[in-house]
């Protein structure tokens, strides 16, 4: 019973997802199963011969869920709407929503998205009692959103789309919206599909099906990838066997010192996500790579993904260059975001490259995946869902993808977040360092967000500087420089240098003490930090 | 229901790092006794005026005149980052920003995967290919120092 799962179609008319597990519970087993969910204003011949108290149930527990997930920040009852002057950006690809066709192929971008949530009742994590990430396991689900997007531009052909995805909901297209103002009254939309004939009755929805996008064009090539889509989404399902899961994810960020019940960081989890494909047997000729502060080496991404250059002899079955995910953590501002980045955000997002941003609002984790206007569009993980046995036979995949677009403010992004592009072979990872360098150089800051810079971290002397305890940084100096402390003055707070050299390279360090603003700072007076 | 963000973060400091913590000393050989506790909370701009550090940073200047003086404060509301032991550096013209952030790391005894920006007058990243020259000619204050904050990342959770 728990492999049953809310599809999209629960949101139309504000169905919440108990709602829909409650009513699928009172139907025949034989109907369950089939992908097509039936939508909630379906007669259930079930439901009238128990009559009333099953009302109160329903009613029970659509309160219930309500509470959950205003509880856990999900927005009720909020329409999207989306203009049809300004283009819509979804991850490198751009839809003016000005006719049905790029609103279809809007939502078909959209809902084929994966979308990893908040769920409940899955095994225990090991070493805590939680049976649910809900309330704190959002930077998570956003992590696997991106790795899950990652993962389907490395499987899946080319603009791939997912036959099966929904119409979208809880949206209002401007394109779409009636000339006539008493139409536009209080007339509510439920998806873009109904309203199109302002004189036409709203077709009955066939019984078993929900609406999808795009029915017209929807080739039987399009099945071929399906069986690869839900391994790729077992590889997320809520078991410590799935290699990018919950329980794998808590499991690797111990290592980082976080624990089950802990809030995650944008760039803890990159680092998590690292050891996670690196630990993967199901996932082959994969890498990724995480850029420390703000700089990604290009001869450390290309030593990951050249297999000749490794030392170990390449194993014959796979591909002399691995694809790669360069996941780059980032902060972009103190408080709130430096405003003269957003251009530079926007532009980010326009790349094929790009697979998305895992950042959010303030203490709330978002899954940014493209923008309009001044508005970023995104997957909100803050969605609390009964957990899918992803171990079944063609388990439901409507819980993994969502129907529901949000948008939000660029100026109410958090200034942390981490940035991810994707790579499949030298000659992208090429195109990739150019692309992004042109994006980052249209920041109205006068540097760049990152950079690309050729060499290794070793060779600007950032490798294994964290374990040295003999001094600071000593491996920055050229060749050649010694420096020799002379003396330890009865503070314990510094060691105590004198300058013996002219060496360009030293950094003084001058104390923060009254004194030393009062006089003439001479070099025997100054806490030197040198080397 | 949720854990808090406060969570103590594992190795911030290393064993060498934990007596580098000694804010709470009022003293030292040689150097007079002050509330050093009080002084450290409040940024370096609320703590002396205008000229003071005007006069101060052209003091430095013509003394050390290949140097650059650079303030570095931690982020008010930073939850995970040690604070400095100092917050007044002297930084030579040729040093990169590599260079500076690896001392400052080091300085924290952070490990290279741990979160750490160092942000330019509160609000913008430097490359880190730039010299210290080169990003004190674009943002020195008006009193003649170089201000930066140095900051984590925030957790998410709600």
């Amino acid at each position: 019973m728990n492999s049953v799962s809310p599809s999209a179609a629960q949101y139309v008319g504000g169905v919440m997802q108990d709602e829909l597990v409650e009513s699928r519970r009172q139907q025949p087993p034989e109907r369950q199963g089939s992908f097509g969910l039936r939508l909630p204003q379906t007669p259930d011949p079930s439901r009238e011969t128990t009559g009333e108290p099953d009302e109160m149930d329903k009613l029970k527990a659509k309160l219930m869920s309500a509470w959950n997930n205003v509880k856990y920040g999900w927005t009720v009852k909020s329409k999207t709407s989306f203009n049809k002057i300004s283009p819509v950006t979804v991850l490198g690809h751009s839809y003016l929503l000005n006719s049905e066709d790029e609103v279809d192929r809007f939502c078909l971008a959209f809902v084929s998205r994966i979308w990893l949530t908040y769920r409940r009742e899955f095994p225990q994590l090991e070493g805590s009692t939680w049976t649910t990430d809900c309330g704190w396991g959002c930077m998570l689900r956003s992590g696997q959103m991106l790795l899950a997007q990652g993962l389907l531009v490395h499987l899946m052909p080319r603009d791939w789309a997912w036959p099966d995805a929904q119409q979208l909901t809880d949206v209002d297209f401007e394109v779409f919206r009636p000339r006539s103002p008493a139409r536009a009254g209080g007339v509510p939309i439920p998806s873009f599909g109904s309203p199109r004939g302002s004189n036409a009755p709203e077709k009955p929805l066939p019984n078993d099906q929900p609406p999808r996008c795009s029915q017209r064009k929807r080739p039987e090539s399009a099945r071929e990838a399906e069986p690869i889509h839900h391994r790729l989404v077992t590889w997320f399902g809520d078991q410590p066997s799935a290699p990018f899961g919950i329980h794998q994810l808590v499991e690797i960020g111990k290592s980082s010192g976080k624990k089950a019940g802990d809030w995650y960081g944008p760039s803890i989890v990159a680092h998590i996500l690292r050891k996670a494909v690196a630990k993967a047997t199901a996932v082959h000729n994969l890498v990724v790579y995480v850029a420390q502060d703000c700089t990604v080496y290009k001869e450390d991404v290309v030593r990951l993904c050249d297999l000749s250059l490794s030392q170990t002899p390449p194993d014959p079955s796979s591909q002399a260059w691995r694809s790669v995910i360069i996941l780059v953590p980032v902060r972009l501002g103190g408080e709130a975001l430096n405003p003269s980045y957003i251009e530079c955000v926007k532009n980010i997002l326009k790349l094929d490259c790009c697979i998305g941003i895992i950042g959010g609002k303030p203490k709330h984790s978002l899954y940014f995946v493209g923008f309009q206007d001044e508005q970023l569009l995104y997957l909100d993980p803050h969605y609390c869902q009964p957990v899918v046995d992803v171990s079944q036979v063609n388990f439901p995949l409507e819980s993994f993808h969502c129907s529901s677009p949000k948008k939000m403010p660029f100026n109410r992004m958090d200034p942390s977040c981490t940035i991810g592009f994707y790579a499949k072979n030298k000659k992208e990872f090429e195109s990739l360092c150019s692309a992004v360098t042109e994006a980052l150089s249209s920041s109205k800051e006068k540097y760049p967000i990152f950079t690309f810079v050729e060499g290794q971290g070793q060779d600007y002397g950032l490798e294994g500087h964290s374990s040295n305890k003999s001094g600071p940084a000593a491996h920055i100096l050229p060749p050649g420089n010694q420096f020799r402390s002379n003396n330890r003055r009865n503070s314990d707070e510094f060691v105590f240098l004198s300058i013996l050299n002219r060496w360009e390279y030293t950094l003084l360090l001058l104390s923060d003490l009254n004194h030393a603003d009062e006089q003439d700072v001479d070099l025997q007076q100054v806490f030197a930090l040198c080397y | 229901m949720c854990s808090s963000a406060d969570a103590p973060q594992p190795r911030l400091f290393n064993a060498a790092g934990s007596d580098r913590c000694s804010v709470t000393h009022t003293h030292t050989h040689n150097m007079p006794p002050f509330d050093k506790t009080q002084l450290q909370n409040k940024p370096f701009k609320l703590r002396k005026n205008f000229v003071t550090r005007k006069q101060e940073a052209a003091g430095i200047r013509s003394k050390f005149s290949n140097k650059i003086p650079v303030i570095i404060e931690r982020y008010e509301r930073e939850k995970f980052l040690p604070p400095l032991d100092k917050t007044k550096f002297l930084v030579p013209h040729e040093l990169t920003m590599t260079q500076f952030v690896t001392i400052i790391r080091n300085r924290m005894a952070l490990l290279p995967t741990q979160a750490f920006y160092l942000l330019i007058d509160n609000s913008g990243l430097a490359s880190m290919s730039l010299t210290m020259a080169q990003v004190y000619k674009d943002h020195q204050d008006e009193d003649g120092f170089l201000y930066m904050t140095y900051a984590s990342q925030e957790m998410f959770g709600h």
